[in-house]
């Protein structure tokens, strides 16, 4: 299934090609206020939510109605409509904002819309072929996994030569995100800080008591543990509370992924050695501010493809990097 | 004919071998066997550390966030019935007691200790009541709207779920906790691989049990799964036993809920995720039959430790790593030669 | 050898839908008497037992239990005022035990607070039901023993003899000789002719017509919803049995109209 709807998509792009359309820049006119549509990954994903902060504020500062569209589950089978009725409400110089739950899937309605003068930016993962594609940003997970191996080495107050035991608490082998965190992290070790020694992995299977239930083995399995990657929310609120319920607080280093302002707490507590933020609200506000210019200005980003680096919150951060970075529900 | 004698008839064979067949007949027996076969096997996989207290006392503590869903599963499953539900309500049940304690109430995870108690107790009557609710609309879909069990406790699952995410907004709550309730127990200076709160589920675990094996009620269980029409026959009120049945399930969800919340310190919309799913394959390998009728509360409890057994001595393997992929596998396949063998104990059993 | 009427139904009809399953039947059943009751498929045999059985309401007409009038709510009501019914292959659960059967729906419990939660006595049970089922000619190996372990006859035994057991005045037997050997079924004959000593009134539903001239005292037809012929069972043949089933011989109602 999942092969014939690339070939379709391909297909689509091609014709697309074919009839030499192209991306729709053409300056609005004042007189009509500028609509753009957010199709995001899943509702209620406290990312997702922080996003919505970031996209409602910038878009109100534009001047411009903001339609934040969506359904409850990350899939691309109920995205696929959505994004199509979205596309029939625009018309010629108004915005999309896509997050493609899957590159290929939407490939065809991301370049419908182009066709139809609709300017579209890709945030967070992007379509297969990007030259619809006004602009695209993305966080970058591989980096924050790179900047949760500095955070261990320096919890644990590494030096050449020594050897330090680390466990990675993931979700499962297919989160996309789960990976380029991992590889970054697995970079990191290997190009400067080769001590830090992975000695093994689980999954949570998405559930945070089995998470919890990982760390809990890990503890007793390597007495000398000395970090704990928590790759996602629901690793870090499993290790979380697995130290706390050891009594380990402040012995193992954790660093845990997402700054759900819960954990976020929990850094002051000493139980997060670091939390990895990402910045949703700042890649929204961006996809917002960058469709509005092209389409009262007809000005093009210099760079197509953006990157907002992830941060490492720590006990030592300013209040307002944390108050920037924890994720906002309103 | 007296009794003695037709009783002889059934035993043709030889008295030890009789024994020995009905004794491996016994799920039981077999799960023992089993338990011990894999004990040692880990104990020599895991360089002799997973027969240790700290582990045992993990495998319990998992055991014990998966025994309650499993006996409320093993009646639903004996009434011919399954109830898909029980995890979300796990998630359900926690996120609801967390937002209440913490956003009502405006209890937050810096009481701890002693002073956490009572809204602990709170939070445990909390999921309670949700998970009985969720319970009684099962009932209610299967008894007054006739939809099969399979659909009605699937789309409350999807509801629960949905509900909880709403609630939580996707984020753990976290709230006033008692970390000691999930300590192993240290008894004059020897600690214990049992929490108060594995205790708990044990408590729980054996009183239903009783119930079930002793009781009116799980005479009616067992009836209502071998012959329905016997049992309306019978007078007896086939619907009302379907609503007692679903809400022991969803209360006994509730409670896995708030055992959730104790081992987390926080009400979660991913607490319960998935956790059905192995409620039921605990209630499978621990010799129910999905055709219902059939089920021991003793088969359950050492089911579901084989099945934690075996996740959690995957983990402990140090004399080859078990990589998290095969790991998913050999499990699947741990429950598909379960399913295998009860059918074919069945095919050899009866008839 | 007939004694009172005790059950009586007085031009019961029921429709499912636009189909007329009973139409006007009138039917008396003495003490101590076996009433056959057959007819064709569809010929409303089985809607007229969930009538007398209270599974079903009638949608017109009365009963009478004891010349009293009655009205079931729910087959309960009916078991609890002394009519039992026997239905078609479904009688016991067999997972469960001989005395469980026998005794569903009619527990006895222990004493104190657990017997007020229910907790069985299953010692009593055991030894009840085993005691029941031999006074009304029955002889089961263990009544601890699973029901599913038994032979099809040694079932039919144990649901008729509960049924027996359990009736204070009518008996509902649907079928009870289907699939039985001839042995088997010969042991069921002699159970309805142990419950007529009793003083049940009996009232059995058969195809197999020679089970039914031989066991019983009253025959009545049935066909398309109508009771077609009620008369004793010495005016039949086999031959002029079948016929007034099917059609072939000319009736005339019995039963004023």
């Amino acid at each position: 299934m999942k092969r014939s709807t690339r070939v379709l998509a391909v297909t689509a792009a091609a014709a697309l090609a074919l009839t030499g359309v192209a991306t729709a820049a053409t300056p609005a006119t004042a007189a009509k206020k500028i609509k753009i549509a957010f199709v995001m990954g899943a509702v209620n994903d406290p990312f997702f939510n922080a996003m919505k902060v970031g996209a409602v504020a910038e878009a109100k500062a534009q001047g411009v109605d903001l339609l934040w569209k969506g359904d409850a589950q990350y899939s691309a089978a109920t995205q696929l409509p959505i994004v199509k009725n979205v596309i029939a409400t625009l018309g010629k110089g108004d915005g999309l904002v896509l997050i493609p739950t899957d590159g290929a899937a939407l490939q065809a309605s991301n370049d419908q819309a182009a066709a139809k003068g609709i300017v579209v930016a890709n945030v967070d993962t992007q379509v297969g072929n990007l030259s619809k594609v006004l602009i695209q940003i993305t966080g970058n997970n591989e980096d924050g996994g790179a900047k949760a191996a500095a955070a261990i080495a320096k919890a644990v107050g590494y030096k050449a030569g020594s050897t330090y035991e680390v466990v990675i608490g993931l979700t499962s082998a297919t989160a996309t995100t789960n990976v380029a965190r991992l590889e970054g992290f697995k970079a990191a070790v290997a190009s400067t800080y080769p001590g830090l020694k992975v000695v093994d992995t689980a999954y949570s299977e998405s559930n945070s008591q089995k998470a919890a239930t990982n760390v809990d083995t890990w503890l007793t399995k390597y007495p000398n543990l000395k970090g704990i990657f928590a790759i996602d929310g629901t690793n870090a609120s499993g290790a979380a509370a697995a130290l706390q319920s050891k009594g380990l607080v402040g012995k193992i280093a954790l660093v845990g992924y997402d700054a759900y302002p819960a954990n976020v707490d929990l850094i002051k507590k000493g139980v997060f050695t670091a939390l990895i933020a990402q910045d949703p609200a700042a890649e929204a506000r961006l996809a917002v501010k960058t469709i509005v210019a092209n389409i009262k200005k007809g000005t093009k980003p210099a760079k197509k493809n953006v990157t907002i680096a992830n941060v490492a919150l720590t006990s030592s951060s300013s209040a307002a990097d944390i108050a920037k970075y924890t994720y906002k529900t309103k | 004919m007296t009794d003695s004698k037709q009783a002889s008839a059934f035993k043709e064979q030889s008295p030890l071998r009789a024994k020995i067949s009905s004794l491996l007949s016994n799920q039981s027996v077999v799960l023992l066997i089993t338990l011990v076969v894999l004990g040692t096997f880990f104990q020599w996989g895991s360089d002799g550390i997973f027969l240790q207290t700290g582990l045992l006392g993990t495998v319990l503590d998992e055991w014990g966030s998966y025994i309650l869903l499993a006996v409320g599963q093993l009646f639903v499953v004996i009434t011919g019935g399954i109830d898909l539900s029980v995890g979300s309500t796990v998630s359900l049940s926690s996120v609801v007691a967390g937002w209440f304690v913490v956003q009502q109430l405006k209890v937050g995870p810096e009481v701890t200790g002693a002073d956490a108690l009572p809204y602990v107790l709170l939070i445990a009557g909390i999921c309670l009541v949700v998970g009985l609710l969720v319970g009684l609309l099962n009932a209610f879909l299967i008894n007054k709207l006739k939809i099969v069990p399979f659909i009605a406790t699937l789309a409350t699952m999807g509801a629960s779920n949905g509900i909880a995410v709403m609630i939580s907004v996707g984020m753990p709550l976290q709230g006033p906790n008692d970390w000691e309730l999930g300590a192993p127990w240290n008894i004059g200076g020897i600690e214990l691989p049992i929490s108060t709160m594995v205790f708990c589920a044990m408590f729980i675990t054996t009183i239903v049990g009783l119930f079930l094996h002793k009781s009116r009620f799980g005479l009616y269980t067992y009836s209502l799964g071998s012959n329905a029409f016997a049992t309306r026959g019978a007078g007896i009120s086939v619907e009302k036993h379907i609503t007692k049945v679903y809400m022991l399930s969803g209360g006994l969800a509730g409670l896995a809920g708030a055992y959730s919340y104790v081992r987390l310190g926080a009400g979660s919309n991913t607490s319960g995720m998935g956790m059905e799913l192995y409620a039921i394959a605990a209630v499978v390998i621990g010799g129910a039959s999905l055709m219902g009728g059939v089920g021991r509360i003793v088969g359950i409890a050492l089911g579901t430790l084989v099945l934690f057994v075996v996740q959690s001595g995957l983990l402990t393997m140090t004399v080859v790593q078990v990589s998290p992929d095969l790991k998913q596998v050999i499990v699947a396949i741990l429950i598909a030669a379960a399913v295998a063998v009860q059918t074919l104990q069945n095919k050899n059993g009866r008839k | 050898m007939s004694g009172e009427v005790v059950y009586e139904i007085k031009n019961a009809s029921k429709r499912y839908g636009s189909v007329i399953a009973l139409d006007g039947a009138s039917l008396k059943i003495h003490a101590g008497e076996v009433v056959g009751l057959v007819g064709d498929n569809g010929a409303g045999k089985s809607t007229l037992v969930k009538v007398l059985s209270g599974a079903h309401q009638p949608d017109g007409g009365q009963m009478f239990l004891d010349g009293k009038e009655v009205r079931w709510d729910s087959p309960r009501q009916a078991l609890e005022s002394g009519v039992e019914t026997l239905y078609q292959d479904s009688g016991l659960a067999p997972h469960l035990t001989v005395s469980q059967n026998v005794f569903l729906g009619r527990e006895i419990t222990v004493g104190g607070i657990l017997g007020k939660l229910g907790f069985l006595n299953k010692k009593k049970m055991n030894h009840d039901a085993h005691r029941d089922l031999e006074a009304v000619g029955i002889a089961v190996p263990a009544s601890s023993r699973a029901v599913s372990q038994l032979s099809g006859g040694q079932r039919q035994a144990v649901a008729i003899g509960r049924a027996v057991a359990w009736a204070k005045k009518v008996i509902i037997l649907d079928e009870p000789t289907n699939h039985l050997g001839a042995r088997q079924a010969n042991e069921v004959l002699n159970i309805i002719r142990n419950a007529k000593a009793k003083g049940l009134g009996v009232i059995f539903i058969s195809h197999t017509l020679p089970h039914v001239l031989e066991v019983t005292d009253r025959i009545v037809v049935l066909r398309l919803g109508r009771i077609v012929k009620d008369a004793p069972t010495s005016e039949f043949t086999g031959d002029t049995l079948i016929g007034t089933i099917t059609g072939t011989i000319q009736t005339i109602k019995v039963e004023g109209d």
